[in-house]
């Protein structure tokens, strides 16, 4: 299921949320589409790069989300419709130039897409990006089905143009990720040329200098954008009520929750006490319209992921409106009658919803709950951890080994890339990795860690950081370390792509977005030229990063050890085993002392299984992709790999 | 004074595994660095010269807990059933036989620390085919020592001088046993002896672990180790360490640590050697290295230090300690002079003064003393 350039207008498909928001841009005539992978937000640029064609849309994987905003931006001043993509978090990287941009304001319509995700299903945050469009006075869009995240998408570019400033449209994971039906509207052609005018009066909005400054008239002018927003907002069809005409309850909600408010009224039978306004244009709330639902009811439930953002902003307007709606009570997540926290459902829903109106949700089926219970109980129980044949399960092996014959209690600061896992399940990365923040934090924190020697710290510190997380976000800390003279062993783990959010290309790549060649940064001449040792070693290697290691630990100042090795999954290896694995029985110890099982218990590929009845390890075949390290960690020798034929 | 060997009813509830030794052990700043935990299983290393843990094995009970000699440990069972309690004494261990000796080959003696009559006896044991293996401490890297296997009686004696930092002698035992040698000679350190005593006394599973391999323990008189990290960041403050060719301490009386370099002769105070001891090595009330078939050390003789650095005392033990001196003496291989009168009480003496040094230490170091009883 996705969507290709065959499809044409009016034929109803299929559509994953992020591609029906791909498809609005497209609708649109979006020029110029930017992003950084993350989770759960990738597929929208994915999708736009198949449709990518010179002088007709570029797209790139930026650097960063700060990046891809400052790219998308270009685009809106030289007149063209431009698109900027990133995961909730990354809005906290772009927000600095967004401060600006929104006070500068754009030309082209130009709009930013943020995909939260409730929950941290993907991430190590359950950041809200909705308060940035409060923050930044810029209005904010929210789609609540998947033919609407095209819609949406597609007016946001004519409201943009209309005010002149960027649009928020912010989706979730199970909006972005979940599919339905959309029907494909027309693919404009467009033909405007790009050109940036700059030689008028900084006051002439279409062909001045694009600045913040001055800073008070644009503020003033910016808050006006906002009001005529607000103003068009009143009439938007995304916003919509159904229910009786005085609902006892009025549930306000938008995105994916309006789905669960539907499921939890319907459940509990409650259509003609309950009605849901179903807001679309969250921010700024239009005033006339919560006004006239209001006053049509005592109570008013607010829902909503994750925290009480649109309750937040109806009070203020009930507030506001007290003397003519009356006063209400208020049910969401400030009284505690909605979690505060992760994602919501309609059972969170249904039982809010429920305790309001005095009705208890119906019990589930008994045979229901039998079936559920068998279902899960036949589920494999799998834990998370590396792919068979990741080379981060290596890189860690070693740093582990080292860390251990070095025995100063060196730890390592976790960073973002699946090599997050060893901070998240310590066993996955053998219980070194013991600290994990943001994109390139790892280094920074590691940069702070090596200055506390003075202070009788005495542990070895260690970064790793991915490839693409390096030119993301570790130069600038990498480089402050080296600059501050800091003790700190950085460790890249180069596994050539941005391999957990699918291989995206990235800088050092000779690929870019749209499947062009592309000139690469190289990590290695990059951290050469700060003027540290750098080290360039194969994971697969344990003896060599081992000893490397240990000697790289004793050393004072800043040295790179990059430690390279493509990603399992990544395509090149995908096509064949390096090595042919197996177990030989005679000379597996089993559980005598002692190994212990080592490769199952501790070192954990999921290719290598334990045969209980045997007592014998083995190679699971079809998962096994022949990296062959295994057969260095075997005691007894009994793990023999064997190069495959060519 | 205080009996301080553990009580059978220690003894049993003493075994354990690696939790256990990283707790009792490794963790207490007890570990010798033998490296008898060392080689039989994937979860212990040596690095440098010390024993790490890389990976938690989980095992209630393990050889590595049994073979350490710093677990608690039953030196009276462990003596009878290795030697012949008639000539068991308390300050010395087993003694058949106190010897003035030293190697005949002058090439040897240069070679070696003192009278290069370990090196002389370890090439005889290869020549004559009592052993077919010999397992040193050779040198390694800078000032740290490495274990080395040698099968050939020349290559034997190109081994020979001491730097006061342990190897993993006992690693390399468990090491070349996985081999194909069939008679292994150790030269081994008090620690050393011990944990080959225990290994061959208290086996823990049916896995074979080659014990039986081993044919000949010679003994060398120790009164402690150094830490490698210690000790080279001391000598850093001195000299380049490359330049370091081997180390001595003569008689107490002069209270220094020799350090012999391509260039001069560096003396150290003991005073600012001492903080560089093992912690471990203060807790050992084995001077002379009891539990080997015979122990060798320098001598002490009324001629003086001068004469007395190129000869060796010689305690023999077991019945095989003796034949091998013996046949030494046969073929000429080691020179003997008359044993001065006094020599065995001096030696029994300065032994029961170390007893009495670690028992103290021990006690100080409060339950920890309870549980790792030690070489009495």
């Amino acid at each position: 299921m996705s969507m290709d350039r065959e499809q044409k207008e009016g034929a109803e498909v299929l559509l994953m949320g992020n591609e029906s928001i791909a498809r609005g841009a497209l609708e649109a005539g979006v020029r110029v589409a930017a992003g950084y992978p993350g989770t759960p937000s990738s597929e929208i640029i994915e999708t736009l790069s198949r449709f990518s064609e010179a002088g007709k849309l570029y797209v790139e994987w930026s650097t960063n989300e700060k990046v891809a905003m400052e790219v998308a931006a270009a685009a809106s001043f030289a007149g063209l419709r431009s698109l900027c993509v990133m995961k909730q978090n990354g809005v906290n990287v772009a927000s600095d130039f967004l401060l600006h941009l929104t006070g500068s304001g754009t030309r082209g319509g130009m709009i930013l897409v943020s995909c939260d995700d409730p929950g941290a299903l993907s991430s190590v945050n359950e950041g809200e990006s909705r308060h940035f469009a409060r923050l930044m006075e810029i209005p904010l869009l929210e789609p609540a089905d998947f033919w609407e995240a095209k819609e949406m998408t597609r007016w946001a570019f004519d409201l943009s143009e209309a005010i002149r400033n960027v649009v928020m449209v912010r989706s979730v994971t199970r909006m972005s990720h979940a599919s339905g039906n959309v029907v494909l509207g027309p693919l404009p052609a467009v033909t405007a040329k790009a050109q940036f005018l700059c030689d008028g009066p900084v006051s002439d909005p279409d062909r001045g200098p694009v600045t913040s400054a001055p800073v008070i008239q644009k503020h003033r002018l910016q808050q006006e954008k906002l009001r005529k927003a607000a103003a068009l907002f009143e009439d938007s069809p995304f916003n919509t009520y159904e229910g009786p005409e005085t609902p006892e309850l009025l549930i306000i909600t938008s995105s994916a929750c309006t789905l669960y408010s539907r499921e939890a009224i319907s459940l509990l039978r409650a259509e003609g006490r309950a009605g849901i306004l179903k807001l679309g244009t969250t921010w700024p709330l239009p005033p006339a319209l919560l006004k006239r639902h209001l006053r049509r009811t005592e109570k008013v439930l607010i829902v909503e992921e994750v925290l009480p953002f649109l309750e937040d902003q109806v009070k203020i307007l009930a507030a506001e409106q007290a003397r003519e709606i009356g006063i209400k009570t208020f049910y969401g997540k400030n009284d505690g009658t909605l979690p505060m926290v992760g994602e919501l459902n309609p059972d969170l829903v249904a039982a809010a919803v429920g305790q309001i109106l005095g009705i208890d949700p119906p019990a589930i089926p008994a045979e229901y709950r039998e079936k559920l219970r068998a279902l899960t109980a036949a589920l494999p129980k799998r834990e998370q951890t590396f792919c068979p044949g990741c080379p981060h399960r290596a890189s860690f092996w070693g740093i582990r080994e080292a860390l251990q014959r070095d025995h100063r209690g060196g730890f390592v600061c976790g960073d973002i890339g699946c090599y997050a896992m060893a901070s998240l399940f310590p066993a996955a990365g053998f219980h070194t990795a013991k600290t994990l923040h943001a994109m390139g934090s790892g280094t920074g924190i590691a940069s702070g860690f090596g200055k506390l020697g003075p202070f009788g710290m005495e542990q070895p510190v260690l970064a790793v950081c991915g490839d693409s997380t390096f030119y993301h976000a570790a130069i600038p800390a990498l480089i402050n370390a080296v600059h501050q003279n800091a003790d700190i062993t950085f460790i890249a783990l180069d596994n050539s792509g941005t391999a957990m959010t699918g291989f995206q290309s990235h800088p050092g790549l000779d690929v870019n977005a749209m499947g062009e060649a592309s000139p690469k940064v190289d990590i290695a001449a990059l951290c050469g030229a700060m003027g540290v040792p750098v080290t360039i070693g194969d994971p697969f290697d344990l003896i060599g990063t081992r000893v490397t290691l240990n000697r790289l630990l004793e050393e004072p100042g800043v040295k790179v050890l990059i430690l390279k090795q493509s990603c399992a999954l990544s395509p090149e290896k995908k096509v064949k085993k390096r090595f042919l694995v197996r177990v030989d029985e005679a000379l597996c110890r089993g559980e005598a002392c002692g190994c212990n099982r080592l490769c199952t218990r501790i070192f954990r590929c999921p290719g290598l299984l334990w045969n209980r009845e045997r007592k014998k390890a083995e190679i699971d075949e079809v998962i096994c992709a022949g990296c062959g390290f295994c057969a260095g960690i075997c005691p007894a020798g009994a793990i023999r790999s064997e190069e495959a034929a060519k | 004074m205080r009996d301080w060997e553990s009580d059978p009813a220690e003894q049993e509830s003493g075994k354990g595994g690696q939790k256990e030794l990283d707790e009792q052990v490794l963790g207490a700043g007890l570990c010798t660095g033998c490296g008898a935990c060392v080689g039989l299983c994937p979860y212990q290393t040596v690095y440098h010269d010390r024993t790490v843990v890389l990976h938690a094995c989980d095992l209630a009970q393990g050889r590595c807990y049994a073979a350490c000699p710093r677990t608690p440990t039953d030196l009276a069972a462990l003596r009878s059933r290795l030697y012949n309690e008639t000539v068991c004494t308390p300050e010395l261990g087993a003694v058949k036989g106190f010897f003035i000796t030293r190697a005949t080959d002058e090439g040897v003696r240069r070679r070696a620390q003192h009278g290069g009559t370990v090196t002389a006896l370890m090439a005889l044991a290869l020549r004559e085919g009592l052993i077919d293996t010999a397992i040193l401490a050779g040198e390694g890297e800078g000032i740290l020592p490495r274990s080395i296997t040698v099968r050939d009686p020349e290559a034997a004696g190109m081994q020979g001088s001491s730097r006061f930092v342990v190897s993993p002698t006992v690693a390399e035992f468990n090491r070349v046993c996985l081999g194909n040698a069939a008679k292994i000679g150790v030269v081994a350190t008090p620690c050393q002896a011990l944990a080959l005593a225990k290994m061959r006394t208290q086996p823990v599973s049916a896995a074979e672990n080659g014990i039986e391999k081993l044919h000949l323990v010679v003994g060398l008189f120790c009164g402690w180790a150094l830490s490698w990290q210690k000790l080279a960041a001391l000598l850093k403050k001195k000299t380049d360490l490359a330049r370091v060719t081997g180390m001595d301490i003569p008689p107490s009386c002069y209270h220094t640590l020799e350090v012999y370099t391509t260039g001069e002769t560096i003396r150290i105070s003991l005073d600012e050697v001492d903080p560089c001891v093992r912690e471990s090595c203060r807790t050992c009330g084995d001077m002379t290295a009891e539990f080997s078939d015979l122990s060798v050390g320098s001598a002490r003789l009324p001629e003086g230090w001068e004469t007395a650095r190129s000869w060796n005392q010689v305690i023999v033990r077991t019945e095989r300690g003796m034949d091998l001196l013996e046949l030494a003496r046969r073929l000429g291989v080691l020179e003997f002079r008359a044993t001065p009168p006094g020599n065995l009480e001096k030696l029994k003496a300065a032994s029961l003064g170390k007893k009495r040094t670690a028992a103290i230490w021990l006690a100080g170091r409060g339950n920890t003393a309870e549980r790792t009883g030690q070489a009495g």
